[in-house]
């Protein structure tokens, strides 16, 4: 459908949305939802299949999505990037309006948005899940243009290509440096498969290289899991610096490629700088962002906690006790769609429980996972005690293979529930 | 193998028959299913898909997912990772989530 033949779809839809909305009643309205991500993709179409009458309108400026999880596997040429896209013909055929448009403003007061060619589009409830942005001042030197020579690749697509050519193009012996930031960010396990896989894929292609891991903490996801992986398939290739042993990155040179810490500075042949995040910037534009960049919001229907009327998923929600993880955006987004089908009717929606998984790769037939069950506890999404956890550190008969192989099987499980 | 060992051994655990009892479908059960249940579909996947490692269980007998998942918490069935996730929900809310996913088209 051309964009244009969309916009005066949607401006049709917007000016009727009021009066049909009286006529259908109780139990019907309209949702906009902002992001096509893990999050909002599984919102939307959550909220048509289990209340048809619904309006919802998917604004989301990317005709195809590229997905992070599994983007390590294609730094270490173990898949392609090809394998990470998906497009919106599922969520169209699930009954979604997908407006190719990003949102430009929030009217928190008026119940509506603003695109970005000027329409706009009531609502009676909103969902943002714009994911993250970069902090572009957080590290002195490193800006968008110093991403192009010392690519990110924390959203995935022509970062990932960049930073796997890059390796590609390394001379074997070259020292590889990534940095990770502090907590908390997208993906806590994702800078130390990361590490792993490209390990995996250097013993094969650059038997001389190294990597060089600098951290700024002191702990991370599935750290002794991943270290004993590291000592048993790459010993002497990875070296992390935490937090206190000056692992923290204060400027970077894109021009020589060097990251200064306060205890030194070091060059790199390659360089991947994770920086600083914060929520998608139109969650500081709506108001539902707080200080410390991320959005405050309850713990049953994820309501903003700043701004009532718009439910915030995802990476850019402050989520108690979940991690940041595809996983998690698809399990909120879930119970927040069930959540606003009851709120637009009148009902007082379930204290709700959600499961966070994530897998990790160490090498391409070694997972590790981390998992946790949640429920609302003081106002908060906390962690229900005794539950979860990580893999055991002592593996039997096969069980790292079995979870590489869950891993893949929970890639394409997900994609297919959201964008199949 | 460590997962050779698992059907087989469930397997004979339900033919030996449990004593469960799964609870009745709610009549009406809250939109998008009982607390917890949307969340198990990240992994079981809720339409056919083709290749997974991870069974389905929408249209399974509930007491079938019932068992499973006491089984899984006290882990006197080994798993690699439901045992973690059972210990999150008490008797009442596996029951729910198992009527529920029992109600589900197969
Ligand atoms: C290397 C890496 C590996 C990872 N591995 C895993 C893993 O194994 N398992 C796991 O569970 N998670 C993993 N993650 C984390 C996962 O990718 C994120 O948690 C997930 O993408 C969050 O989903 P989201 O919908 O909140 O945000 P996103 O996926 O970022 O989606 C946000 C969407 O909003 C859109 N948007 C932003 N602003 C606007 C606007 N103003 N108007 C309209 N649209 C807008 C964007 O275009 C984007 O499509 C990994 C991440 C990385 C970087
Ligand atoms: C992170 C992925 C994941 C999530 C989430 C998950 N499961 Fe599982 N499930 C598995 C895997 C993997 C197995 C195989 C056993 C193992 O290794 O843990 C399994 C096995 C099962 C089985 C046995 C199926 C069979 O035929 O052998 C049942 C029943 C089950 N899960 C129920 C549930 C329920 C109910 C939920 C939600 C409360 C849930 N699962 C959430 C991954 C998951």
């Amino acid at each position: 459908m051309s964009t244009r033949r969309h916009f005066m779809k949607l401006g049709a839809a917007a000016a009727l949305a009021p009066a049909v909305a009286s006529a259908q009643g109780a139990g019907a309205g309209r949702v906009v939802v902002v992001g096509g991500g893990f999050a909002g993709a599984t919102a939307a179409r959550t909220l048509k299949a289990l209340e048809p009458r619904l309006t919802v309108t998917l604004v989301e400026p990317n005709p195809v999505y590229t997905a992070c999880p599994f983007s390590n596997s294609v730094l270490a040429n173990l898949r392609e990037i090809d394998q990470q896209r998906f497009g919106y013909d599922g969520v169209k055929r699930a009954g979604v309006t997908v407006a190719e448009t990003s949102v430009t403003a929030v009217d928190a007061e008026g119940k509506s948005v603003t695109l970005a060619d000027g329409n706009k589009l009531s609502y009676d409830r909103l969902v943002m899940a714009p994911g993250i942005d970069f902090n572009w001042t957080a590290i002195p030197g490193y800006d968008e243009a110093a991403a192009q020579k010392m690519p990110h690749a924390w959203k995935a697509g022509a970062q990932t290509v960049l930073l796997r050519q890059q390796l590609q193009a390394m001379e074997d012996g070259g020292l590889v440096v990534m940095s990770a930031p502090a907590n908390p960010f997208r993906c806590p396990p994702g800078p130390y498969e990361r590490a792993s896989l490209i390990a995996y894929w250097l013993k094969i292609w650059k038997p001389k290289s190294k990597l060089l891991l600098l951290d700024a903490k002191d702990a991370f996801s599935k750290q002794r899991l991943f270290q004993n992986g590291w000592a048993e398939l790459y010993p002497g290739r990875i070296e992390w610096v935490s937090l206190s042993q000056g692992g923290k990155v204060t400027s970077v040179d894109p021009a020589t490629l060097t990251l200064v810490t306060e205890f030194g500075s070091h060059k790199a042949a390659v360089a991947n700088v994770i920086p600083p995040q914060r929520a998608g910037a139109i969650a500081a534009q709506a108001g539902v962002a707080d200080r410390t960049g991320w959005c405050p919001v309850e713990p049953v229907a994820f309501e903003s906690t700043l701004r009532p009327g718009i439910h915030v998923l995802g990476d850019a929600a402050i989520m108690g006790g979940m991690p940041k993880s595809a996983f998690a955006a698809n399990a909120q987004a879930k119970v927040c769609a069930a959540a606003i089908v009851e709120l637009l009717a009148g009902r007082r929606p379930q204290d709700p429980i959600l499961i966070n998984t994530c897998y990790s790769l160490v090498a391409a037939d070694y997972g590790i996972s981390i998992a946790g069950v949640y429920h609302p506890d003081k106002g908060l999404l906390a962690d229900i005690p005794g539950a979860g956890g990580t893999s055991p550190l002592e593996a039997v008969g096969g069980l790292r293979g079995q979870e590489a192989l869950y891993a893949a099987s929970w890639f394409r499980t997900i994609t297919a529930e959201v964008y199949g | 193998m460590y997962r050779g060992l698992l059907p087989g051994l469930a397997a004979a655990l339900l033919l030996a028959g449990s004593a469960t009892r799964a609870a009745e479908p709610p009549p009406n059960g809250p939109l998008g299913g009982p607390p917890g249940a949307s969340s198990c579909t990240g992994c079981h996947a809720s339409q056919k898909i083709a290749n997974s490692e991870i069974p389905r269980i929408a249209g399974r007998k509930a007491e079938d997912i019932v068992t499973f998942m006491r089984q899984y918490r006290s882990g006197a069935w080994p798993s690699s990772v439901m045992g973690r996730i059972a210990k999150g929900f008490d008797d009442q809310q596996i029951d729910a989530i198992a009527a529920w996913f029992a109600a589900q088209p197969e």
